[in-house]
């Protein structure tokens, strides 16, 4: 019964290539962005707190699948046209996801005493240096498991663009659907792929957790 | 020279240091002592522009601490700081905790921060300990890399806030042996300390602080030997025990 993944194994594959490509591109963007979401959220200055408060709280208030489709639907307004789905895919979780990753980094510099920083500065370290050599790595490794399970999350979100015309696995899983009529075997499949591909990437992070545990406490 | 001139600094109604005036010349120690909540952390802070102040003024080697216009970044490579609970970077080794300032923001090579850093490393007798995270130091150890990072970066001033006020007793030794060789060789330091032992061999004066004011001031022996106000003598018969 399951022939008609053989038959159609290369097309899914080139899905999940797609599903692959918009996931790196997100977590890398929203990861970066994230970091600085974090430290904004922590700003004393007012016009760097409130609006990037304001953003975080919208967007942690909808739904993923209506900012990819109001930012599909949008963009062609602001930039006068049509956006392919895949960059509008990729803008859209990267400022969506941005504002998760943006709150792990905050309680991860949070975890950072006042001294350590003031340390960095009585140094003579600027903000951006502290920032990058003292309050981003020290947040990075403290809450690496929350960052990991977000990127596990980011990357099963990233089967939502199928909503604006994205081949990516699922959307490729129907179209095959669509001609053969085989919806188990079809979604079975996309489960089972995104099953191997989370849980092998869970465990490949509870790995380097242990072992980064073992030789730097921190 | 540091010059501090009548500053006054408030935290919403709380009045944390009053009129506290002083000069440190070059080459001297000061030690300022005093009770909890007495605003000595808070003047340390205020000289290298970590906490801002309401009113006076302090001028280090003549530049303003408190002008807008005062690069506060390029003053604070110039007055070097320990803390009480030694705030080393965790995910850095004491190689690395020591290099950093001197990489980035004095932009040496990676060479000439290395050479810089195993000397002060033998200069606090840490050597051996060189590729060690904090986390695998005692207190005492993460103390002397502490006065190494600051020392990296060869400030002109030195300023220690309780340094080993969080030190297991069998440790304090340590770190007061390196802070006495330090003011022995003509080091400015500012010293926030109990340790009237040490303050007996360095201390050029002592500067006695109380509820945000300092109310007695003199050398080690005209402090030690005649208090003139009771807050001091009390201090004193407490510290001693």
């Amino acid at each position: 019964m399951f022939d008609v993944i053989g038959r159609n194994f290369v097309f899914l594959m080139g899905g999940l290539l797609t599903t692959f490509e918009l996931a790196v591109l997100a977590l890398a963007g929203g990861i970066g962005l994230g970091m600085l979401v974090g430290l904004a959220r922590l700003s004393k200055n007012p016009w760097i707190y409130y609006p990037i408060t304001a953003y975080v709280n919208l967007l942690r208030n909808i739904p993923l699948i209506l900012v990819i489709f109001w930012f599909y639907f949008v963009m062609p307004i602001i930039i006068g046209e049509a956006m392919a789905p895949f960059p509008a895919a990729v803008i859209a979780f990267i400022i969506f996801e941005a504002t998760y990753f943006g709150e792990i980094f905050r309680a991860g510099y949070q975890t950072i005493s006042k001294d350590l920083t003031a340390a960095a500065f009585s140094t003579g370290m600027t903000y951006a240096q502290t920032a990058r050599y003292i309050l981003i790595p020290i947040a990075f490794k403290r809450m690496a498991p929350s960052l990991i399970t977000q990127s596990i999350v980011t990357f099963q979100d990233t089967s939502l663009a199928f909503v604006i015309g994205l081949t990516e696995l699922v959307r490729r899983s129907s179209i095959v659907d669509n001609m053969e009529v085989r919806s188990i075997e079809l979604y079975g499949f996309a489960a089972f792929v995104y099953f191997i591909v989370c849980y092998t990437g869970s465990q490949i992070s509870l790995y380097y957790e242990n072992k980064a545990r073992e030789v730097n406490l921190i | 020279m540091i010059e501090i001139n009548k500053i006054n600094k408030w935290y919403g109604d709380f009045h944390v240091l009053q009129d506290v005036d002083e000069v440190i010349e070059n080459g001297q120690t000061v030690v300022i002592c005093g009770p909890s909540g007495s605003g000595k952390s808070t003047l340390l802070r205020c000289i290298n522009g970590l906490e801002p102040f309401q009113k006076g003024e302090i001028l280090v080697d003549n530049t303003s601490v408190k002008d807008p216009k005062t690069d506060l970044y390029k003053l604070r490579e110039k007055i070097g700081m320990v803390f009480q609970r030694f705030e080393l970077y965790p995910h850095m080794t004491a190689m690395e905790n020591i290099t950093l300032a001197p990489r980035k923001v004095r932009k040496w090579s990676k060479e000439k921060a290395r050479d810089k850093a195993m000397e002060l490393l033998k200069r606090v007798g840490m050597v051996d300990k060189a590729d060690a995270y904090p986390a695998n130091l005692s207190g005492g150890q993460q103390q002397r890399i502490a006065i190494a990072r600051s020392l990296a970066m060869e400030p002109a001033y030195m300023m220690f806030d309780e340094p080993t006020s969080a030190l297991d007793p069998e440790m304090i030794k340590e770190v007061l042996d390196v802070m006495v060789e330090l003011a022995k060789a003509g080091m400015t330091m500012l010293c926030v300390t109990h340790e009237m032992g040490f303050a007996k061999e360095v201390a050029d004066e002592i500067i006695f602080m109380d509820k945000g004011k300092i109310v007695e001031r003199g050398t080690y022996d005209d402090f030690f030997n005649n208090p003139q106000t009771d807050r001091a003598k009390l201090f004193l018969s407490q510290i001693l025990d």
